[in-house]
């Protein structure tokens, strides 16, 4: 029974169309995203790693180690297992960054190219062996079908049918894996191919199962009679390895599932949700399960049969002997299946690792400014797909079937094992350094090549290495551990040497922190170049063309909800990692690093100091809240704590950095500015809406520590009073300030009322005195008014007239300086800072003064020079002095004078009200100002005078003092001093 | 260097109880699909084990 070559081609064909209906279907949407997205579907994919040697290869590795074939898919069941070990943080990085290769997360890990070079270079080449032995399965498989015979002959004859296998497995690759220039776009057609692939290599090898059982030994019973029958076949089965070989095999293949390239593009670059990770923790191990349990029966039917062919191709040697075309159809769908979806993500992913990391370090990209890179990409990754394909092909004809699948597995994946140090480095040894990996990739890739890839070749080991490797190095098939084992030994030891010798430069222990598992990223903040979102794109379009520009900064935009418009420093440094992130999915994180450095970079900050960007710290420490454990946790907590409690203050507080950033907003300021802590943080001062915007640079820029009430007027035209108060905050050499906003409208408010009512008693006291004052005139008046009635003569009459207007005038005099006085609109809103005679104020208040009959008559020697201007309001002033000279009266010696006096500079004006009383003590000239604090006996005073005097010059932008006593003895006397700004004429100020 | 202690442990007794539990497993006195049985307990308590992570803790 043997099939043409033409209907084998038909059957690939047949095989890869149904592929391609799938990818495309999948692509167009035609197949729901709710199975294309499903874990299951990722979790399908990830069969991947299961290729040609799951499907053929595996039956001869049982046969030579017994049950410790299982270990080829133990060690990845145990890294999906363990996925919290390296996997979880390889999925945190590659999320993040946008890291889709291995070479990306090791470039970006030890930030340097050639990292990058290295690493790719070396997969290269390691990864052949695995593409050769996909493409041998495939070719024997051919050659067994279309010989029918029972041997294989070498001089690989149907090598034509594996090319053209090859040509449509790269036509296939380049038109869906290659859809999406950026790595971290799903190819979603390409995954539910390769879904679909494992589900067919899964169904095909457990159908092959059955047909083993019920058909080749009847049923599962017999099986295990004929097992019970032949105690050789169980011996080999239970055989242990020699020495730690099992452990060793089980380290390659753990190793296998993070630095296979094909293994990590499903895992990471392909998936986008941490849903379909664990899922895959789960769901991967138990479909290898199922795709390891038919390999005995399978093999034991084989040796049942007693064929001749290789193990390897036990399940088409069943269909063979059965002379059934439909098994052997399945054995090689099986296979077949395998192969191509191995060859496909590896060649994919390798192209996109030389792509970023070969070419364009080398030759970048040349785009005029009105073209886009995409294409050039695609191009780009296209051809080395094919370069690929075709490498592994002239790989399979050089060896021409000279090496079973299980030594080409062995010395592919004992190749790869040379990545592992660097990698689990990555999460948990921040000292490890380029250097360090660089010469330990070396030397352990350097025996790899000498001890496992030549000698594939047919080339003798090297006799230094021989003696190193010992006696197993001497041709016996137990080489690969040893060579497994020291390679990795000596990879090991020059790495860990290497970087404890050698020093790492900054922005590798920057890179090094951010992949450490037990660090946050620490952002740092620093000043760009650019003041826009809009002043982006044509920064980029000299290296990226217009196009692709503009593309790239549209679509970080929408990724993080900004608008173009945005101007905000801590937006547009996320607008500027984002972008890096993006350009690293496509064209690799030092291609990426090098086009945002070179056409959006940082200013050099004052200081030359890297500045912690602590919104973003408070940000991802919010967002990292589940991973923290034990004193992480508890310091997490404690740092909500007092952010809630800071938070809570019913104070306002913002943080701003030296260069005018705002870093924190409470929600004190939200409540008194209204301005959302979203809206602002990372805010210059000078984007908050009027009036906040010039206030709170004012404060910030001015070198005053406090400003005791500030007059706000807010856009709805209703005022506020607020306090200002400054301090600085050096906090992780951050030169920050902290500013505090106290609202003092309800206290403003308070003082005015008090202030009202304190006039208003005045005029009350006074009342008695006006009353007086005003009889007098108005008596005169009513005598006056009799004489005239009698009066004939005309020169009496217009005499009369004359005395009763000036009796009147009198009394308005009175009236106006009472209502002067009492004028209640005079709020401190309302108050108009002019420049004010001082000698006319004061001669008022002492004419106010001696309307109070209620106290002893005072004799106020106003000195003042009548030329002297003042800036206040004229109200207060009066006000203030009424309110020291009342208190100086009432303080002075009988008979006694109250003097006042004033100097004047250039810019301000002393006055001194002084008395000859009992002075103040001490202890008590701290608290005079305050309000209700009063010496005088109850009922008398209420304590408000003098604490409306302070408030009152401190509106009106002066100051008040006192000094007692003046001179020694028993009435040593008190001056308050007044100091206000000196005036001008023809100069009004606006308060 | 950021060690996780519980970690350490399991692979030091991994590592150790290895050989032992090769024997175990591969005893040819026992059924010979022992191993995929184990397996199967390795897969229920992996399902167990992601049903009670936080739903994104990447």
């Amino acid at each position: 029974m043997s099939f043409s070559l033409a209907q084998i081609l038909l059957f690939i064909i047949a095989y890869l169309t149904g592929l391609f209906a799938i990818a495309h279907l999948a692509d167009r949407g035609i197949i729901p995203d709710r199975i294309t997205r499903h874990p299951a579907v990722y979790t399908l994919s990830l069969g991947v790693f299961a290729g040609a040697m799951a499907s053929n290869g595996v039956m001869s590795l049982a046969y030579d180690y017994g049950y410790n074939f299982l270990l080829y898919y133990i060690g990845v069941v145990l890294m999906f297992v363990l996925a919290a070990v390296l996997l979880v943080p390889l999925l945190r990085l590659c999320r993040l960054y946008q890291l889709a290769s291995l070479a990306d997360v090791l470039t970006f890990r030890y930030a340097s190219p050639r990292v990058g070079a290295g690493i790719t270079l070396a997969m290269c080449i390691t990864v052949l062996p695995l593409l050769a032995l996909q493409i041998q399965a495939v070719a024997t498989s051919i050659q067994i079908l279309a010989g029918g015979s029972s041997t294989l002959s070498p001089e690989g004859e149907h090598n034509g049918l594996a090319f053209l296998f090859c040509v449509i497995i790269s036509v296939f690759s380049m038109l869906f894996g290659t859809r999406h220039v950026s790595a971290q776009d799903r190819n979603t057609g390409l995954v539910a191919a390769i879904a679909f692939e494992s589900l067919i290599k899964l169904t095909a090898m457990l159908a092959l199962m059955l047909i083993a059982v019920f058909v080749v030994f009847g049923s599962f019973g017999e099986m295990e009679q004929w097992l019970l029958s032949q105690p050789e076949v169980s011996a080999q089965l239970a055989q242990p390895m020699r020495g730690n070989n099992a452990l060793i095999l089980l380290l390659i293949f753990f190793a296998g599932a993070v630095c296979m390239p094909h293994l990590f593009h499903m895992a990471f670059a392909e998936n986008t949700d941490s849903r379909d990770m664990r899922a895959a923790t789960w769901g991967l191990p138990l479909y290898l399960m199922l795709l390891s349990l038919p390999v005995l029966p399978i093999a034991w039917a084989g040796i049942r049969m007693g064929h001749t062919l290789p193990l390897d191709y036990s399940a088409l040697a069943i269909g063979m002997v059965l002379q059934s075309k439909s098994v052997s159809a399945i054995a090689f769908v099986a296979g077949m299946s395998a192969a191509s979806a191995t060859i496909i993500i590896t060649t994919l992913a390798l192209a996109n690792m030389c792509l970023n990391h070969l070419v364009l370090p080398l030759r970048p990209l040349q785009v005029e400014r009105n073209q886009s890179i995409y294409s050039q990409l695609k191009w780009l990754r296209r051809a080395l797909i094919c370069v690929l394909i075709l490498a592994g092909y002239v790989l399979f004809a050089f060896l021409n079937l000279g090496q079973s699948l299980t030594q080409l597995a062995l010395v592919a994946f004992t190749g790869t094992l040379q990545f592992l140090p660097g990698i689990i480095a990555t999460p948990y040894w921040p000292r490890g350094n380029h250097y360090g990996l660089l010469a330990g990739l070396l030397g352990g890739f350097f025996i790899w090549f000498l001890a496992m890839l030549l000698p594939l070749a047919g080339a003798d080991i090297p006799m230094p290495l021989q003696i190193l490797l010992g006696e197993v190095a001497t041709g016996n098939d137990r080489q690969w551990a040893t060579t497994a084992i020291v390679s990795l030994g000596v990879n090991s030891l020059l790495f860990m040497f290497v970087s404890v010798c050698t020093r790492t430069g900054a922005g590798e222990k920057v890179a090094a922190d951010i992949c450490s598992m037990d660090d946050l990223p620490r952002p740092t903040r620093k000043i760009l170049s650019v003041n826009s979102a809009a002043e982006f794109a044509p920064r980029m379009a000299g290296t990226l063309g217009e196009h692709t520009a503009q593309d790239e900064v549209e679509r970080a935009l929408e990724e993080l909800q900004f608008s173009i418009e945005e101007k905000r420093p801590y937006a547009l440094r996320r607008l500027r990692r984002r972008i890096a992130t993006n350009l690293s999915g496509m064209l690799g994180p030092s291609e990426a690093h090098r086009i945002v450095e070179s056409t959006i970079p940082f200013v050099a900050s004052p200081g030359d100091r890297e500045r912690e960007d602590f919104y973003l710290l408070e940000r991802n420490l919010e967002q990292s809240k589940p991973r923290l454990t034990g004193l992480a946790a508890d310091l997490n907590d404690l740092r909500r704590h007092y952010r809630k409690t800071l938070d809570n203050l019913p104070i306002g507080a913002c943080s701003v950095g030296e260069d005018g950033e705002i870093l924190m907003w409470n929600q004190s300021m939200v409540r008194i500015t209204g301005v959302a802590e979203s809206d602002i943080i990372g805010s210059l001062l000078s984007s908050l809406p009027p009036p906040w915007s010039r206030i709170l640079e004012e404060f910030f820029h001015s070198d005053a520590s406090m400003r005791v009430k500030t007059e706000v007027t807010l856009p709805q035209g209703n005022k506020r009073w607020l306090g200002l108060h400054r301090t600085a905050t050096d906090t992780l050499s951050n030169n920050n300030t902290l500013i505090v906003v106290e609202d003092m409208t309800d206290v403003q408010l308070l003082e005015e009322e008090l202030l009202h009512s304190e006039r208003l008693a005045s005029i009350g006291r006074l009342a008695a005195g006006v009353a007086h004052e005003i009889g007098n005139p108005v008596t005169g008046i009513a005598c006056l008014a009799q004489n005239l009635e009698y009066e004939k003569a005309p020169g009496e009459i217009q005499h009369m007239a004359q005395d009763i207007l000036k009796q009147t005038e009198r009394v308005n005099r009175i009236v106006e300086s009472l209502m002067h006085f009492s004028h209640s609109g005079a709020r401190a809103s309302e108050a108009t800072l002019r420049s004010v005679n001082l000698a006319d104020c004061i001669d008022e208040a002492i004419h106010l003064l001696s309307l109070d009959r209620g106290t002893k008559p005072a004799h106020f020697d106003n000195r003042c020079d009548r030329e002297l201007l003042v800036v206040a309001d004229s109200q207060r002033l009066l006000q203030v002095t009424i309110n020291l000279l009342s208190n100086a009266r009432d303080a002075r010696r009988d008979g006694a004078d109250v003097r006042i006096l004033a100097r004047a500079d250039d810019k301000r004006v002393l006055i001194d009200i002084e008395d000859n009383g009992c002075g103040i003590p001490a202890e008590q000239q701290n608290q005079v100002f305050e309000p209700f604090f009063t010496t005088k006996d109850p009922g008398e005073g209420t304590g408000l005078g003098l604490a409306l005097v302070f408030s009152i010059m401190e509106d009106m932008n002066g100051r008040v003092s006192l000094t007692s006593p003046l001179v020694d003895g028993p009435y040593p006397g008190t001056r308050f001093t007044l100091q206000l700004p000196r005036g001008r004429y023809e100069m009004d100020y606006d308060l | 260097m950021y060690i996780n202690r519980l970690l350490l442990l399991a692979a030091g007794a991994f590592l150790i109880f290895f050989p032992a539990f090769e024997n175990w497993i591969i005893n040819s006195e026992v059924a010979w699909y022992r191993p995929w049985q184990f397996w199967l307990v390795i897969v229920v308590a992996a399902y167990w084990n992601q049903q009670s992570r936080y739903p994104d803790e990447l």
